[in-house]
């Protein structure tokens, strides 16, 4: 009896989940684990697991179901844990899942307050410890017990406003910080990144997107438009530890379509940023589309590879970006080393030497309407490439669309949209979308596989030689990486705004994609 | 005094003017990014009804107006909007000039009794429906003198190709024994294609079980540009009074129940 006891005693001592940082910065060495938003620090998303492979993956069949039951489309990338799945779902709802039979093991409602609306899509959770980090549509930073589920704190990162500020990534943890950005820049805010202390809650330092007038890079904003001059930081970045550099992409200014009230570069909108984590300072910075008048904000994925780059092994960071260029950076000191266009796109002429677009005539935004390619959802969007090391190749999903952009006079009211006028498809033209396969170090297409609709859906590498994407119309398909052949696909009856992933739990490799308001895991039939 | 008083006015009323004529630029620029797709930039029509004649078919004053825009017209491609509440006054405050502006479009010349005659005489009931009456295979004509600018009307016969509703689309499958399948494209998506075909039949296929998929650049329907000027200008006529309800027969008949 005392025996038993002492053990209970001890046992629950014992944290249930003690994801340190230490598992962060080698998360890749935990395979069968998925402990942060890219799966680990440098968002290569790719798994060494390989029980699910190329000659086997048309046996693979759904597992497990689980139904949030709650409107709206699942944009989550759960994080899987020893056997335990945690996710967000939208409108501030997040869960505990068994990972192998998607049996609920607590649910989390975020307490909205009265009057205030309470909905919106979220990205996922971070973890450290037995504490677990989210977003919510009010733009919160809260950390739950990943255990139980119960609300340890939560801190507003800016007043709501009427709804301009509001948030949907899954934030970072480094070290004893977790990080978090800020959406809002269709409606008139000043974006930023903020640092929170991961055991109290209380902020330890904020980078704004937007510097002010007599701050460096204030001078790229005309008068005072800085103030509503947008940059969120929507998506979550990434980190080298080895640098201690944070790597977080900037989003559009504002308002979006309309540039004469914002002449200027406007600085970090659409750019990378790289940061000291302890401090918030600015390390360096890269601007891909300076004065965007498009929306192609920068928040996609900055992916950290290791490559050799012409004849010299390099620190690389690469992003496949909304304005139709890949780019490759050094990301020790952010120089520009190469941009290819990878889509339609009829903006720019070429990037000078140092990556600066030259502009063709006639692609503003215009009264009349200015038809430009990519379209304002960008040749590429938020949805997560993947990378490769045994074939060298960048996976990821691009979008053929152009439209037509308009301008009308921005007027600025609390809470509504500040957006300077409206884009529209171009009708006539059908649009379509490719899952490509990138060489990263010359920008060059080794295959590509046509979809009928533009993808919202992103990638995922194994070694089992497979590349996992989603599209527009519900499939998740499976492609042999080497060759781009198509060799399973499952339709999960609603469109993909998601990126795959995949666990292991006691032998057994899962693949999970939600769609829908669903969580799709699949497997292989048990013997 | 009175030079201030003077000068005051004139001050005012400029202001005034000033102002107004500022608003209808923003409700110009709304309608231009918003409407004009469909009702064409200066509302002559297209698409979408013409806008200029004086006469909308959901009444002209600022109210009907709009309601239109705000709860958009059930069972048409008419969304609906939402605008600021000042937008939407400058906005229906612009279109309200419309009709003022422009030339007013004429009215359709042409017998219509005759039109009606050339409609069935030139096989149109075989892909298009008027009420119960004629075939699912293309677009409902039901409402069409209503729905869409006579001019937009003529240019669908003489050269259907010159604009394609997306829900009209067509494709042809080749299936692997040689045999063509065309129609409307109902759905498409990656793997699998799914139409109707001219006998209103739905035609579904998975793109790994046939030759060929290809999208049809061109209207399936044919170009009736040998129409006599007479007969086209009589079927317009036709064409132009086919305003009926689109739900017109499908009223529910509630059985009386047991008494």
């Amino acid at each position: 009896m005392i025996r038993a006891l002492s053990l209970f005693a001890l046992a629950s001592l014992l944290p249930a989940q003690n994801v340190t940082y230490d598992r962060l910065v080698h998360a890749l060495n935990e395979q069968q684990n998925w402990l942060t938003y890219w799966g680990d620090y440098s968002a290569i998303r790719h798994r060494d697991l390989n029980q699910i492979n190329t000659s086997n993956v048309k046996s693979l069949r759904a597992d497990w179901i689980f139904q949030t039951g709650q409107p709206g489309t699942l944009e989550t990338v759960p994080l899987v844990v020893d056997g335990v799945m945690y996710l967000t779902g939208g409108n501030g709802y997040a869960y505990a899942l068994d990972a192998r039979s998607g049996r609920q093991l607590w649910m989390y409602k975020h307490g909205f307050p009265p009057g205030r609306k309470g909905s919106g899509a979220n990205r996922g959770f971070a973890i450290l410890g037995d504490r677990l980090f989210m977003v919510t549509p009010d733009a919160n930073v809260v950390a739950l017990d990943a255990r139980t589920g119960k609300l340890l704190w939560q801190t507003e990162m800016a007043e709501f406003h009427n709804g301009q500020y509001t948030a949907t990534l899954a934030p970072l943890v480094i070290k004893d910080k977790v990080i978090a950005g800020i959406s809002g820049a269709e409606f008139g805010i000043r974006g930023f990144i903020d640092a929170y202390d991961t055991a109290t809650g209380k902020r330890a330092w904020r980078f704004w997107t937007v510097p002010a007038q007599g701050e460096p890079g204030g001078e790229t904003w005309m008068a005072d438009s800085w103030k509503r001059g947008g940059g969120s930081t929507w998506m979550t970045g990434t980190y080298d530890p080895e640098l201690n550099t944070l790597y977080w992409g900037v989003g559009n200014p504002g308002p979006d379509l309309e540039g004469a009230v914002r002449k200027g570069d406007n600085l970090y909108t659409c750019s990378l940023v790289a940061l000291d984590p302890d401090t918030g300072k600015l390390k360096w910075h890269f601007q891909f589309t300076p004065h965007d008048t498009h929306d192609w904000d920068a928040a996609e994925t900055p992916m950290l590879l290791d490559l050799n780059w012409k004849g010299r092994d390099r620190k690389l960071v690469v992003q496949a970006n909304r304005n139709a260029f890949f780019y490759v950076l050094d990301r020790e000191t952010g120089e520009f080393l190469m941009g290819k266009p990878f889509a339609r796109q009829d903006w720019a002429t070429e990037l000078d030497a140092k990556g600066r677009p030259i502009l063709r005539a006639r692609h503003e935004p215009a009264p009349e309407g200015s038809r430009t390619c990519p379209g304002l959802a960008g040749a590429t969007n938020w949805m997560a490439p993947s990378y490769n090391p045994a074939t060298r190749l960048f996976y990821f999903a691009v979008r053929e669309q152009c439209d037509v952009y308009y301008t009308s006079p921005p007027v600025y009211i609390e809470g509504r949209p500040y957006f300077g006028s409206v884009e529209r498809g171009v009708t006539e033209e059908s649009e379509w979308g490719l899952l490509k396969a990138l060489d990263p170090l010359t920008g060059e297409t080794r295959w590509d596989f046509r979809y009928v609709h533009a993808p919202w859906a992103g990638t995922l590498s194994t070694s089992g030689g497979l590349i996992f994407a989603g599209d527009a119309d519900g499939y998740l398909m499976a492609f042999d990486a080497k060759t781009g052949k198509n060799l399973w696909r499952f339709n999960t009856g609603s469109p993909i705004q998601n990126s795959p992933m995949s666990y292991m739990v006691k032998g057994r490799q899962y693949v999970t994609m939600p769609s829908g308001s669903a969580v799709l895991t699949f497997a292989l039939p048990v013997e | 005094m009175r030079i201030a008083c003077t000068a005051a006015l004139f001050f005012c009323s400029s202001l005034a003017w000033s102002q107004s004529e500022a608003d209808l630029a923003d409700g110009k620029a709304t309608f231009r990014s918003n409407c004009a797709f469909c009702h064409g930039l200066t509302g002559g029509g297209g698409r979408g009804p013409t806008l200029n004649s004086g006469r909308l078919l959901h009444g002209s004053t600022e109210q009907d107006i709009k309601n239109v825009v705000t709860n958009g017209v059930p069972g048409t491609s008419m969304p609906a909007f939402e605008f600021e509440k000042d937008e939407l006054t400058r906005l229906v405050a612009y279109i309200r000039t419309l009709a003022e502006s422009s030339a007013k479009s004429a009215p359709v010349t042409g017998d219509p009794v005759q039109g009606r005659k050339v409609y069935e005489r030139s096989g149109c009931p075989a892909c298009h429906r008027i009420g119960m009456e004629g075939s699912i295979y293309g677009p409902e004509l039901t409402r069409v003198g209503a729905g869409r600018s006579s001019e937009y009307i003529r240019e669908s016969i003489v050269n259907p190709s010159a604009d394609i509703p997306q829900e009209y689309g067509g494709v042809t499958v080749v299936t692997r024994d040689g045999n063509r399948i065309t129609g409307v494209r109902i759905n498409e998506d990656t793997f699998t294609v799914q139409m109707r075909d001219p006998s209103q039949n739905f035609q579904m296929f998975r793109k790994d079980e046939v030759q060929q998929v290809i999208p049809e650049t061109k209207s399936l329907m044919p170009a009736y540009s040998s129409l006599d000027k007479d007969d086209l200008q009589n079927l317009l006529a036709y064409l132009d009074t086919l305003r009926g309800d689109l739900h017109a027969g499908a009223g529910v008949t509630k059985a009386e129940g047991i008494r």
